[in-house]
């Protein structure tokens, strides 16, 4: 029992980083349109930064997390200028192929730039060697800095989309384009906005994960990237609280199906093996997708003839 | 000479232009008609095409010496590309399903192949027949379930099912105690070099021929109906649940016949032909090259196939003045950014550039009065 709430604490530490990143595949899939593949290099990238603060000049840890989310906000924008302005009316699938494109231009120049970070290196947090004990539960101080975190960020996420202007300019831009161009939304900010919003959650994300698993090099977070789509295609891809839940889920069954299956073998075969268990997460997801196409929170299509 | 003149002096430039180059009428029954009118310089194309084709190894072997029988084998890939575009387009550009799965029918086809030949010591072709219409199965019990789910939902799970193929492959593998499934039992003759070249191409022209006029027939205007408006097209009698899953098995043959190829090409079968990898390079070709157009397919899979052949041959270290740069780490960088370059001005695909360029022609010669110059 004690091992099952252990394990479920945990998959939900993993859940609120998937989460966190189908957060921000969402929002600029809602405004802007696009699926955006290349969302765990931007997060990567920033992660990268922060570890470059950390090991060269030696700053101290919030200074540089400081630096590194405010290089994502300027990423973010130079991303919308550069790359989705100029494809934006072009057909969806040309966004995807392109952002997929577009995270291996970025992880190339990472690469050039960083020559160390090709492959993985220790990423030094000060919550190492830190955990609770809550009645026999082990909560590091880095999972209960991860599930806080989420927990404001998705709660000021909505507050900012429900009760600000600006968050209600952006919704009203995800509900229609033209219609609220026409309303004196300046559409153009809103996208630079989206995309820097999106950018500063990418990076949030990775760092944390960087943290968790207290390693990082250039790729480490492709993946998860498709564990988040995969949470947020759940969720139903048009709503913030659906991609926080499929987030959620995806880790919690990742974790628990390990504990399941741990040991177990059939034939030659070890099915605790990561393959397989992702191969169920996508079994199950697909099974869910056939009940409830438009996903879980997702609205039901229209057809409109 | 004849046939453009009466095809194009009547219709005023402007109109012509505009027409054409509107994305959504590429592929169109219009556009197709047109296109068929000017069939002559069709075949012409068609015709060059092949004698380049067959021309291609003599020109290798005078161009790369003995390294001709190497050079020939990579370009031979480029031809699985193509197959495979084709099924991706028919797919997602034809019937307009955002499907990802197609690398799943990519290594269920090689795996067949392997099997058949191998184990069960059936012969090449009967090999081939069986990875098609295994893939051609799978195409309907996937394309059942498809129906229900839409955009890009039905991308990502779709993805998924390229994720469990892969599992079900390695589970194969592991069982059977091995890393890839080797194709040892190949006929003799699909070991040289040219003569695998020739057939693989002899395959793609007749694909390219066969699917030419299936996209012309009633069941390719079934599927340009489907992808402009689902309702429409129900509205007009069309079966829309029939013509998308015979989309599905169409696309499935397809890669599969694709898959079973690019095990013969690389006389082994691996687990990783159904990966993201795969399906994302499938997408790619067709996105690059123009979604609902056949020349489109066989651009991109050039591009994809071709372009980072192109980018080995750069010297390394490459010496521009006094600075020296490790190429070899930046091919895929390089590539990446040549495919995000592309994306940006031709958001159509390649096979648009052909169509203005046609266009502008055409219509330098409908201002001059229909002489052409």
């Amino acid at each position: 029992m004690l091992a099952f709430l252990q394990v479920t604490l945990v998959g939900l530490v993993t859940g609120s980083l998937y989460g966190l990143f189908a957060l921000g595949i969402v929002l600029v899939y809602r405004t802007t349109g696009v699926l955006n593949f290349a969302y765990g290099a931007i997060g990567a990238v920033c992660a990268c930064f922060m570890y470059i603060l950390l090991t060269g000049p030696h700053l101290n840890f919030w200074l540089a997390c400081i630096l590194a989310l405010l290089f994502a906000l300027v990423l973010g924008i130079v991303l919308e200028r550069g790359f989705a302005r100029p494809v934006l009316e072009a057909p969806i699938f040309t966004k995807a192929i392109a952002t997929l494109a577009l995270a291996l231009v970025l992880q190339t120049v990472a690469q050039q730039v960083w020559p160390q970070l090709t492959s993985p290196v220790h990423f030094p947090t000060p919550f190492e060697g830190h955990a609770l004990d809550i009645g026999g539960i082990y909560l590091s101080l880095i999972d209960l800095t991860v599930l806080i975190v989420t927990i404001v960020l998705t709660v000021s996420l909505n507050l900012f989309l429900s009760r600000t202007k600006l968050g209600i300019a952006m919704r009203a831009t995800a509900d229609g384009l033209s219609a609220s161009r026409l309303m004196g939304v300046p559409v153009g900010l809103i996208f630079l906005f989206t995309w820097s919003l999106s950018a500063l959650i990418a990076a949030i994300a990775g760092i944390l994960l960087a943290s968790e698993q207290g390693i990082i090099d250039v790729q480490f977070m492709d993946p998860v990237l498709l564990l988040a789509f995969v949470g947020a295609v759940l969720g139903g891809l048009d709503s913030l609280p659906g991609a926080l839940i499929g987030g959620l889920l995806v880790g919690l069954a990742d974790n628990l199906l390990a504990l399941l299956l741990a040991g177990h073998s059939i034939g030659a075969l070890a099915i605790s093996d990561p393959g397989i268990r992702e191969t169920l997460i996508f079994g199950g997801f697909i099974l869910v997708l056939l009940l409830r196409p438009q996903g879980l929170l997702g609205r039901a299509l229209l057809r409109r003839v | 000479m004849n046939i453009r003149k009466t095809t194009l002096t009547p219709l005023p430039a402007k109109a012509l232009l505009s027409d054409q180059l509107h994305p959504a009428q590429r592929g169109s029954p219009s556009a197709a008609l047109q296109r068929f009118s000017s069939a002559g310089r069709g075949w012409l194309v068609a015709l060059g095409g092949l004698i380049l084709l067959a021309l291609l190894p003599t020109i290798y072997d005078q161009l790369f010496g003995s390294s001709a029988g190497f050079e020939l084998h990579r370009i031979t890939l480029i031809g699985i590309f193509i197959l495979a575009a084709l099924a991706q387009n028919i797919l997602t550009g034809y019937a307009a399903q955002p499907s990802l799965g197609n690398a799943a029918f990519f290594g269920m086809g090689g795996y067949m192949l392997a099997w058949l030949t191998n184990d069960l010591n059936q012969p090449y072709w009967v090999g081939i027949v069986v990875a098609m219409l295994v893939s051609a199965v799978l195409g309907i019990i996937i394309g059942g379930p498809a129906l229900r789910i839409s955009g890009a939902h039905l991308a990502i799970a779709t993805l998924g099912l390229v994720f469990l193929t892969r599992s079900l492959l390695d589970l194969w593998d592991t069982t059977a105690g091995r890393q890839s499934y080797d194709l040892n039992n190949l006929p003799q003759f699909l070991t040289d070099d040219h003569a695998l070249y020739f057939m693989i191409f002899a395959v793609v022209t007749i694909t390219l021929f066969a699917l030419y006029h299936l996209l012309l027939s009633r069941v390719g205007r079934a599927w340009i109906a489907i992808r402009d408006s689902e309702a429409a097209a129900e509205a007009f009698g069309v079966n829309v649940t029939r013509y998308k899953l015979l989309a599905f098995m169409v696309s499935a043959i397809l890669t599969g016949l694709a898959g079973a190829l690019y095990a013969t090409w690389g006389t082994t079968a691996t687990s990783t032909m159904s990966s993201a990898d795969q399906t994302i390079a499938f997408l790619t070709m067709i996105v690059i090259g123009g979604l609902g157009s056949i020349s489109g397919s066989v651009l991109g899979a050039v591009f994809v196939g071709f372009l980072p052949l192109l980018l080995g041959q750069l010297p390394n270290p490459l010496t521009i003045g006094p600075m020296q740069i490790q190429i070899s780490t930046l091919t895929t960088g390089i590539y990446a950014l040549f495919l995000l370059l592309t994306l940006i001005f031709f958001p159509t695909g390649l096979s648009s550039l052909i169509e203005r360029g046609r266009m502008q022609i055409a219509g330098r010669i409908a201002r001059q009065g229909g002489t052409p110059s």
